[in-house]
């Protein structure tokens, strides 16, 4: 019975694991029966009459091999993936990403032969006798080797001495002798961590003071560059590395050089780092270097504490302890050398560590930190007094769930107030009050000796605690959308623009510390580090409760010459901030009241502002000391956390404004009009901006609402469709009254016409006739203008009767132009709803036969189309942009940085020439929705119990453009962009209709109510429109990165390059009139001529007018199929177009042939006439001239 | 320079713009089809002509052709429909023509559609909105008919001048350009009265004409009797009265939409037990895993095809 033998087989397989759960347990019992069954199957035959024959017929019929169910181990691994990682694929990924990140077991061999060579090398050195200091670093310069001493330096009069002895002992230690390094970023080598023990009979008892210790290290380490380097045999290129730029921390980095000898490993893409250690029984106390002693008696009060010293000093010891526990989590914890890769890969991508671009400040050489991490999680916090507060984890989890553990720590523990104490063997070894009140953040190692985050600002762990809370997000956000992996490890998210809501750039070469402390930077090692280590704590006390994280960037350390002693400081800084926008803009800060009891405080807070702090009265009568923030305007605002970072570094450190840069006011100044137009409208007095234009709006609704007894039907609603009424069109507006035309240039007195939609009450009296229909809406408009403009003094009414190109008397086209006295424009449309359905009877056909089922093939008739034209302008116009209008508007009150990032966005797309013309504003408008929407989820939460806002919101607009840029530099628009603009009215997201249909836009911009994305993007942009924003968003994108390089001009961002259009249509500004918002325009604003007066004819305002923006559309109309033509909408002096390709060659005559064409001469006389027409081009250019006669100045072609 | 005179049977008649700029009409003499003979068209004196600059006026093209003879009318086609007819090769000429010809046989008399809804007896007269003269801006590349006088001109029109004639845009009344866009936004705000006098005009037709259909109308079945303060007149009957002159119900929407009257006692499927005998609950598992391997092996291969397609190198 071979059978039961082999089902006895599987049960003692079965066995080890017992441990799971039950359910496996059965289905692995299911598996067996069926196997069972297939090898019955096999055998006799017999089985398959049974009840398998369903089963079986339709694997046979499928393929080849009959499907065999899961095996147990199958099985298993699929339970696995499902329930112990986010999902299959999720769990197929990271098991493809893994052995990318890992070094190639390959490859490692040259290195262990290079190793074996170093480790006799070194072994074999000669002794150095001890020497003064100073004599031997003398001595060693001559070989091109400079020692690294620090601070306090040996002086001549030092009377102790430094020596060279062969190493005691060399150990591979680190994530490379544990097989759990991962790649550093920008190609960056995998790190061998070389400990090498220096001999314990170098050292004194007292060497722990006063940088001693560190001195002996120094030269001993220079000996050892110096003989390495000197060495034939050993073959590399030797340099320093000090991390964190200590030069306490100086190591030596050993560098293949290629040659292909048997030593040579620069296959192994490694270099191995010389780490001079101290051995456990080396003469100096432990006890000496808690936290809280002194070590550093230089300086006059002596006693105060030298945390980072202590540290410093602390990690000589450390590195084969923490390779000994290290070890021992990796053993104890499956998944950990897994979950570590990903912990690291996720945070390399976010600048948390080493690479070529600028690092968070803190985390370069931080490696144990992440094993820490780990470690405190899975074994849990050593007792602190009180309770154990986090229970750990254990050693069971995945992978992946480790990773979230880690994050999900991140991001919400409270660095600030709350120590981590990892586990330890043998409980506190230094009282762990002494950390919390020596170092800003602390998380203890499993030594319980060292504070592995002792150099990371507190600034730092809120910008990580930030990015976890970002991703965390991400991980539980429902999976549609984008590529949730991608997302998380494998794109570079360092860039500064998207990443932060404001970037400052500071020079701190000048820089000087109001009160430079001797103290602080003998503690710190270097006077930068000292600098830079003052400046995040001064910063946030400035800041408060602004921000949600700061964060200090700078060039990673670097190795450096064995001549260059000491790292080079870098020179320059970048400056993150995360807002806070439920605080971000206040403009008052408050401190302690004037009858504060404790004159300390108040002076505190006097000497941090300076001349900023003054005491001031308020409403409510408390007198208290305070700083204001003077703003001139609601934009504004956004730059009082400018303000206060500059401010602070003026007066603590002596910068000066020149030396810190920000790129806000560029920003600013492209969504604002020139200054001298800005002004006469300020100075006319009456209330301007999108308060302004609501104020009016308002009061127009009031007027019409009286206006009932003298109308037929009574007014049911007015809604607002412009985007002047819901904060995002490009420039605020302001209205143009009559007496301030004069006052302006010609070319600044554009006034926009905000639609409104008129709704009346239900009623039967209207005709039931499409054509009547247009003409009540006359007649309604004709009796509310006559009857507002006797009502309303100033106010000026007319009724338009069409917009000059559609000739179809079924669609909605009056509307009624409303000018009020204080200078704003309305247009009024009239919605009836009995349209819709008139209009859908037309578009089915006449006799609706509804029994019979008309097959769709019968041709429409010519009125059938129109009727579809005018459904959709309908449909359109009346129930989408009402809704979508009160969408957009409430998310400008939910997210404070949406409004105005829709404008940048609209004016970025506009300064390239594909705005409005190419893409309506309104799918612009949900483009940038979908940045700050997310799933869409917390957009039905009211606005008064709202949970903190998400943490991948934009927090300023700048952020906000640089992400929708960066969208839409990636965005494989095929995929669709699903936009829950409505709040969750219909919660399951649902995936895009693959449907081709024939539209020309290839963008599908959907939401809740347009699942199709016909609605703002179905005519437009096309592929070749599409195609060029996205090289543009790519080029704009990398040129924002310069601002890391500080490069970056906003300007230029908005300058459209011309050269790729096949001819440009200049057009005479002095006539345009929005000429003023164009981008550069204050150079030519009015008349060519100052001194000639501006009035040259007695013009009449009128509202919407702009005869550019009619000229572009009547060439897109009429030249459709001829080329295509771009144009700036916001005053844009020129026209560009490119000829459609198709028409290049010459084409056979027809006579629809859509483009004005010109005979092609026959090449021989002999040769048969094809009748071939070729584009004529000049003649096109030439009726262009004459339709734009008055408007154009002249034609350039470009070839 | 010696561009051919004809292509495939059109004459090319070049137009000068100015500074040796020329732009191409090709003409032909119109033949109407023979099952429609046309009367605005008349064979033997009409000019087809092809390319017509999008921006002419009928003037323009009056003064363009007056040393040939007298032009009697212009018709511009496809005005009325810009989407429809796209004939696609040059074999569908003559339809294409035919097509243009019959579309504009609506427009003869060159007036907006509002107007030709007037009927001969009708009183009410729409007034019509005050009119400046404007350009109508064309899609580019299109036909036009033009009838001469007499024949002769017609012959005289085919031959291709010795030199270009120039485009006379500047003799027309029509302003261009900035003028025409200031002339367009001002046309489309015409004085309140005469927009009241119009919509009053109009909406008056339109109850003239209401009033008349519904007089000739014999069948009044369906016309539910509606007094003038919006009340239906109800009688009794069924459940909720019956609307007077009503008596014919609607069909559903379901009706309308398939043709399938409402079926009354659908029978209920037979429910089988499912989880009945051992092999059904077998099955189901044995189905519930092997759809569990298929999934997985479907991801196994997406992540593949990912593999290839992307690195999975995070940098």
């Amino acid at each position: 019975m071979t059978l039961n033998l082999k089902k006895r087989k599987r049960e003692g397989d079965a066995e080890p694991r017992k441990t799971r759960r039950l359910s496996d347990d059965e289905l692995d019992a299911v598996s067996e029966t069926d196997s069972n069954q297939d090898e019955d199957e096999e055998w006799g035959g017999i089985a398959s009459v049974e009840g398998h024959a369903a089963s079986h017929a339709e694997s046979n019929s499928s393929g080849t091999k009959p499907k065999l169910p899961p095996t147990g181990e199958e099985l298993r691994v699929i339970n696995d993936a499902k329930n112990l990682y986010r999902s299959n694929t999720f769990k197929l990924q990271i098991d493809a990403l893994l052995p990318n990140v890992r070094p190639k077991d390959t490859k490692v061999p040259p290195l262990d032969r290079f190793l074996l060579a170093l480790h006799g090398f070194l072994l074999a050195l000669a002794p150095v006798a001890p020497r003064h200091p100073l004599e031997a670093a003398r001595m060693l310069i001559k070989k091109g080797v400079a020692v690294a001493y620090c601070l306090p330096r040996p002086l001549e009069d030092t009377n102790w001495k430094v020596a060279f002895e062969k190493p005691s002992d060399i150990t591979v230690v680190g994530s490379w002798a544990n097989k759990i390094s991962v790649k550093g970023k920008d190609g960056i080598k995998f790190g061998v961590d070389l400990a090498v023990e220096m001999p314990p009979s170098l050292f004194q008892e007292k060497d722990y003071l006063n940088s001693r210790f560190f001195q002996k290290r120094a030269f001993y380490i220079a000996s050892l560059a110096s003989e390495i380097q000197s060495s034939e045999a050993l073959n590399v290129d030797v340099t320093y590395e000090s991390a964190f730029n200590d030069p306490r921390l100086t190591k030596l980095v050993l560098e293949p050089r290629k040659n292909g000898s048997p030593n040579d490993f620069t296959k192994s893409s490694a270099r191995v780092c010389i780490i001079p250690v101290l051995s456990a029984n080396s003469p100096i106390p432990l006890h000496r270097l808690s936290p809280s002693h002194s070590n550093i008696r230089v300086s006059g009060d002596g006693e105060a504490p030298t945390p980072l010293y202590n540290s410093a000093l602390l990690t000589a010891l450390m590195p084969k302890t923490q390779l000994l526990s290290t070890f021992a989590l990796k053993e104890r914890t499956p998944s950990f050398s897994d979950a570590l890769a990903l912990l690291r890969v996720w945070a390399n991508q976010r600048g948390y560590g080493e690479g070529t671009r600028m690092c968070v400040r803190g985390f370069d050489s931080m490696g144990s930190w992440w094993t820490a991490l780990l470690g405190l999680l899975v074994f849990g916090e050593e007792v602190q007094g009180k309770m154990v507060k986090r229970k750990p984890l254990g050693t069971g989890l995945s992978s992946y769930q480790l990773f979230r553990a880690a994050l999900d720590f991140l991001s919400r523990h409270d660095f600030e107030s709350a120590a981590a104490f990892h586990k330890s063997q043998d409980g506190h070894r230094f009282p762990p009050e002494e950390y919390q009140a020596c170092h800003e953040a602390v998380l203890v190692d499993s030594s319980s000796t060292l504070n592995v985050l002792a150099r990371v600002p507190l600034g730092s762990l809120q910008m990580l605690q930030h990015d976890a809370r970002k991703t965390l997000e991400m991980l539980n956000s429902t999976p549609t959308g984008s590529d949730l992996f991608a997302e998380v490890f494998l794109k570079d998210q360092r860039d500064l623009p998207s990443r932060f809501d404001i970037v400052m750039r500071v020079d701190i070469t000048l820089a000087k510390p109001r009160t430079p402390s001797l103290h602080s930077t003998l503690d710190n090692g270097s006077a930068a580090n000292a600098l830079i280590a003052s400046m995040v704590p001064l910063l946030r006390r400035g800041l408060g409760n602004r921000i949600k994280a700061i964060t200090i960037l700078h060039a990673p350390s670097s190795t450096r010459p064995l001549s260059q002693a000491l790292p080079t400081d870098p020179a320059v800084l970048c400056i993150g901030l995360i807002l806070d926008p439920q605080h971000a803009f206040r403009l008052v800060d408050h401190g302690p009241a004037a009858d504060e009891p404790d004159p300390a405080i108040v002076e505190r807070f006097r000497d941090f502002w300076g001349d900023k702090a003054e005491l001031r009265r308020f409403k409510d009568g408390r007198i208290i000391e305070s700083v204001v923030w003077d703003v001139t305007s609601a934009d504004e605002r956004a730059h009082v956390l400018a303000m206060i970072v500059r401010h602070v570094l003026k007066r603590h450190f002596g910068l000066e404004d020149a030396a810190v840069q920000s790129w806000q006011g560029g920003f600013d100044d492209v969504l604002r009009l020139p200054e001298a137009v800005a002004r006469v409208y300020t100075g006319s007095g009456s209330v301007v901006g999108f308060k302004g234009a609501m104020l009016a709006f308002d009061g127009l609704v009031k007027e019409l609402k009286t206006l009932n007894e003298e109308l037929p039907l009574s007014l049911a609603t007015v809604s607002a469709v412009s985007e002047y009424l819901r904060y995002t069109s490009v420039f605020a507006p302001v209205p143009l009254p009559d007496s301030l035309v004069p006052s302006l240039p010609r070319n600044a007195r554009y006034l926009p016409s905000m639609d409104i939609v008129i709704q009346f009450e239900k009623s039967a009296k209207w005709p039931d006739d499409l054509r009547a229909i247009q003409k009540m809406k006359l007649a309604f408009f004709e009796r509310i203008a006559s009857t507002l403009m006797t009502s309303v003094s100033g106010l000026k009414a007319t009724v338009v009767v069409g917009d000059g190109v559609s000739t179809s008397d079924i669609q909605d086209s009056a509307r009624l132009e409303i000018a009020t006295s204080d200078g704003w424009a309305f247009s009024a449309r009239i919605w009836h709803d009995r349209e819709a359905i008139l209009l859908d009877r037309l578009i089915s056909g006449k006799n609706v036969l509804p029994h019979i089922n008309r097959p769709a093939e019968k041709k429409k008739t010519k009125e059938q189309y129109e009727a579809a034209t005018a459904k959709e302008v309908y449909l359109r116009r009346f129930i989408h942009a009402p809704r979508h209008h009160r969408a957009v508007a409430a998310l400008h009150h939910r997210f404070t940085a949406y409004s105005s990032t829709v404008r940048l966005v609209k004016r970025w797309l506009a300064a390239h020439w594909v705005l409005q013309g190419h893409v309506a504003e309104e799918a612009v408008e949900i483009l940038c929705a979908s940045i700050f929407v997310g799933d869409g989820r917390d957009l039905t939460i009211d606005l008064d119990n709202r949970v903190a806002e998400r943490a991948s919101v934009p927090g300023s607009k700048e952020s906000g453009f640089a992400r929708v840029i960066e969208f839409l530099k990636d965005w494989k628009w095929e995929d669709g962009l699903y936009v829950p603009l409505y709040g969750g009215e219909s919660s399951e997201a649902m995936p895009l209709p693959v449907s081709a249909s024939a539209r020309p836009g290839v963008w599908r911009i959907s939401t809740e109510a347009d699942s199709e994305g016909n609605l703002w993007t179905a005519h437009g942009p096309d592929v070749v429109v599409a195609r060029r924003i996205q090289a543009l968003s790519s080029a704009t994108w990398s040129y924002l990165q310069g601002m890391e390089e500080g490069t970056l001009n906003v300007k230029s961002i908005f300058i459209h390059p011309t050269d790729d259009y096949d001819f440009l249509v200049r057009m005479d500004s002095s006539v345009l009139p929005r000429y003023a918002q164009k981008i550069d325009s204050t150079q030519t604003l009015g008349g060519k001529y100052a001194n000639l007066p501006r009035e040259d004819s007695p013009t009449v305002l009128r509202p919407g007018f702009d005869p550019a923006r009619l000229l572009y559309d009547d060439l897109q109309r009429m030249y459709s199929d001829t080329f295509k033509i771009f144009f700036d909408p916001f005053g844009g002096d020129s026209l560009g177009a490119v000829w459609d390709p198709a028409l290049k060659q010459p084409l056979p005559f027809r006579v629809l042939g859509g483009f004005s064409s010109m005979p092609v001469k026959k090449e021989k006389e002999k040769q048969k006439d094809k009748g071939l027409v070729a584009l004529n081009e000049s003649g096109i250019l030439k009726e262009i001239e004459r339709l734009g006669s008055g408007l154009i100045r002249g034609i350039t072609v470009q070839v | 320079m010696s561009l051919p005179n004809s292509i495939v049977g059109f004459s090319v008649l070049p137009v000068s713009y100015g500074d040796d700029t020329n732009h191409y009409i090709y003409a032909r003499s119109h033949t109407g089809s023979k099952k429609n003979v046309s009367q605005a068209l008349p064979d033997g004196r009409t000019l087809f002509l092809v390319n017509v600059p999008p921006d002419a006026t009928e003037r323009e093209l009056v003064l363009l052709f007056k040393g040939c003879g007298t032009v009697e009318k212009v018709v511009f086609d496809l005005d009325a429909q810009d989407t429809v007819v796209e004939p696609d090769d040059s074999d569908a000429d003559d339809d294409a023509e035919q097509a243009a010809a019959e579309d504009m046989q609506d427009e003869v008399e060159g007036q907006p559609r509002k107007r030709r809804k007037v009927p001969k007896l009708v009183p009410p007269t729409v007034v019509p909105l005050p009119t400046t003269a404007l350009r109508r801006l064309r899609r580019t590349g299109r036909t036009a008919h033009l009838v001469f006088l007499d024949a002769s001109s017609l012959e005289r029109a085919l031959v291709p001048p010795p030199k270009p004639r120039l485009w006379p845009s500047s003799a027309s009344e029509e302003p261009s350009g900035l003028a025409h866009y200031a002339a367009l936004h001002d046309a489309l705000r015409p004085p309140l009265d005469a927009v009241r006098a119009h919509a009053d005009s109009a909406i008056a037709l339109f109850d003239f004409e209401l009033q008349r259909t519904r007089q000739e109308s014999k069948f009044r079945k369906g016309e539910a009797i509606v007094d003038e303060d919006g009340f239906t007149l109800v009688t009794r009957g069924g459940a909720y009265g019956q609307t007077l002159g009503g008596g014919v119900s609607v069909a559903s929407k379901k009706f309308q939409a398939s043709g399938e009257t409402r079926v009354r006692n659908k029978k209920k499927e037979t429910k089988h037990k499912t989880n009945f005998y051992a092999f059904q609950k077998a099955e189901k598992q044995r189905n519930e895993l092997l759809e569990l391997k298929k999934n997985w092996e479907a991801d196994k291969a997406k992540v593949e095809k990912l593999k290839a397609s992307r690195r999975f190198k995070p940098y």
